[in-house]
């Protein structure tokens, strides 16, 4: 099943000329993918981000999410399939510093409308899955950076989304947690979220299944065919059919 | 078309905050920054503590004044004689006290007669020291509800002897300060002894200032013509006012216009109410104090907004609307300054107790005075919050959360 259909996307900022941030971009990431979305700074990948994202919305061109065109949602809208069907992984963890570890992760539910004690016991089952049982009642000052984005991990997975958007998840990692932050993406991705790596990293966007390069706003290069072996079978799509080795 | 349509029946993921998450929510940004939650809630406070401070101070003042009102009686009236059309002083009827006695709601009266004399400590002395002679009635002392500081005061046998009895003033213009030793005051010539003196009377600074002698007396000794001038009466709490109206007419029937009545309680109620201007001007003051620490919060909140950009876009990025965000900041503002509104009552109410307490006052703290003093503080906060809720609530999620 399809999660993400993007067709024709472009996105322009307002100024004299115009900036082109994306270009004609097609994309459709299935169920249960993990796929790099690689590029240099200036490529647009985080316009795309965005966009994908719901935090903002195309020039023209459409963006269907779950079967749901994302033009036709309000404001209040998107805000409502971000709280359900969404997960974000930042960069720079985004998490909140005065309360614990449980209750971050917590957060994640928080615009969903669950109650406390539902948003904890499933924040406490998604720090044992990012493997931070042991760290429930941390704070993010007592954590290490690599603990802080599993936090974030946990946080972006609590509310088993239909996608979980990761932005530079190790950019502010040493390389050896790097490896382990995208070892945990992989053993969720087994698990069956659908993962989407923003990177500019070249060497982490090689060791995922599917890569789609962006260079100037534009779709320059998807290696789908090769990830074709991942989706559930009889799900594969036709012209990926006998490609696969 | 068929296709938009049914995607929008499938948009049923909607964001959804708890009330109680709100408020959770709303206070969070306050739990993190304790510090300078406390410093902003100060502006808020002192405001709130000076005007709860003014009103307590003025409600004990006046409700000490008021305790002291009740215990005095507001149910005493004083019947004057007036002046005449030509401007001479009148006299009342003799036959007047008698009149008002029989009036059915007035509990007991006693009248007085201003003498045409006066009063010194001894025969070498000419002093004008401003003290009346008054003829008066052994019930006075009863329809004053006075009271002895020493002595006793005239009865039936002594109001024909050439006794007297000293207002409290009177016995200290005279210089008798004690009974001991037979004191005497020379009246018109003849020795009068001293027999008691009286404790103030609030309600009565005219007997404060005089000397009592009995009817008798004063026509056996003095050669006078009792003539009463004044009458005092008590009448039934309730029917205060009817007594008042029929007063001058059965005291006076011949020249109502000539009588004068008046309510001694009710210029002590008239200074309750004097400083009324004062007390405005301060509560102005608190204003102007809590107008400070409301801007004091905007400052601060927009402040909040600014250091919070990532806050704000990873809330929205996690589904936050943007009614959910406008409100975190509105509740976060509201609370900051309901909790300056409650320091401040609680301190206004410590410097009001305080205060009343060093003047032996009655404390009273007007409970509407807290009430409206945390909710003041609430709503205050509130407009305050609204214009950097609304703009936390305008940033662009994608901006908000890129680093800056």
């Amino acid at each position: 099943m399809t999660v993400l259909d993007l067709t024709a996307v472009t996105k322009e900022y307002p100024g004299s000329p115009p900036v082109r941030a994306l270009d004609d971009v097609s994309l459709s990431v299935s169920e249960g993918e993990l796929l790099a979305i690689v590029g240099a700074s200036g490529s647009g990948k985080s316009t795309l981000l965005n966009i994908i994202g719901t935090l903002d919305r195309p020039t023209s061109g459409q963006v269907v999410i779950e079967g749901t065109p994302v033009a036709d949602l309000s404001d209040a809208g998107l805000a409502g399939l971000r709280s359900a069907r969404i997960g974000f992984v930042f960069q720079q963890f985004h998490l909140l510093e005065a309360i614990t570890a449980v209750d971050n992760v917590a957060t994640g539910l928080l615009y969903q409308g669950v109650r406390r004690g539902r948003r904890r016991a499933l924040a406490t089952e998604a720090l044992e899955r990012v493997g931070l049982g042991h760290r429930l009642g941390f704070k993010p000052p007592q954590l290490s950076g690599g603990e802080r984005q599993r936090v974030a991990i946990a946080r972006a997975i609590v509310g088993d989304p239909a996608i979980v958007l990761a932005d530079e998840p190790t950019g502010n990692l040493d390389s050896h947690t790097s490896t382990d932050i995208v070892n945990l993406l992989r053993q969720l991705n087994d698990d069956g979220s659908t993962i989407i790596v923003i990177t500019h990293d070249q060497d982490l966007a090689a060791d995922l299944p599917r890569r789609v390069t962006l260079s100037d706003g534009r779709v320059v290069d998807d290696d789908a065919h090769l990830s074709a072996f991942r989706i559930p079978a009889g799900e594969e799509p036709a012209e990926a059919r006998g490609v696969t080795s | 078309m068929k296709n938009a349509a049914n995607s929008r029946s499938r948009s049923h993921w909607r964001s959804k905050l708890l009330p109680a998450d709100a408020v959770v929510t709303g206070t969070h940004g306050l739990r993190s920054r304790k510090g300078r939650t406390l410093l902003t809630a100060i502006g808020i406070a002192i405001g709130i503590a000076s005007m709860v401070a003014v009103l307590g101070i003025s409600a004990s003042s006046k409700a000490d004044l008021i305790a002291e009102i009740d215990k005095l009686g507001t149910n005493l009236l004083q019947v004057q004689a007036g002046s005449n059309l030509f401007g001479e002083s009148a006299k009342l009827p003799e036959e007047a006290p008698a009149m008002v006695r029989r009036l059915g709601p007035v509990e007991n009266a006693s009248s007085v007669s201003r003498l045409d004399t006066d009063v010194q400590r001894n025969q070498y002395l000419d002093d004008n020291n401003g003290l009346d002679v008054l003829a008066s009635e052994p019930e006075l002392l009863d329809t004053l509800d006075g009271a002895m500081a020493q002595g006793r005061f005239l009865d039936t046998g002594t109001a024909t002897l050439p006794t007297v009895v000293l207002g409290s003033v009177a016995a200290e213009r005279l210089g008798v300060r004690t009974l001991d030793g037979g004191p005497t005051v020379q009246i018109a010539g003849r020795t009068f002894a001293v027999i008691g003196i009286l404790e103030p009377l609030p309600l009565n600074p005219d007997i404060d200032r005089a000397v009592l002698i009995g009817n008798e007396a004063a026509e056996d000794f003095l050669g006078a013509e009792v003539i009463p001038t004044a009458i005092y009466l008590r009448a039934i709490p309730e029917l205060v006012e009817d007594v008042r109206s029929v007063l001058p007419r059965t005291a006076n029937p011949a020249d109502p216009s000539e009588v004068n009545v008046s309510r001694p309680s009710d210029a002590l109620e008239a200074r309750a109410q004097v400083d009324e201007n004062l007390q405005n001007l301060l509560l102005g003051l608190g204003g102007v104090a809590l107008l400070v620490g409301g801007v004091g919060i905007a400052n601060v909140m927009i402040i909040s907004v600014l250091e919070r950009r990532g806050e704000i876009g990873l809330r929205r990025a996690l589904g936050a609307t943007r009614r959910h965000i406008a409100l975190q900041f509105v509740l976060e503002s509201a609370s900051l300054a309901t909790l300056g509104g409650i320091v401040g009552v609680g301190l206004g109410s410590a410097v009001t107790y305080t205060y009343a307490r060093r003047q032996d006052w009655l404390v009273d703290i007007p409970v509407q005075a807290l009430g409206a003093g945390v909710a003041g503080a609430l709503v205050l906060g509130a407009l305050a919050g609204l214009y950097p809720a609304i703009r936390a609530a305008r940033l662009d999620p994608a901006d908000a959360v890129r680093p800056a």
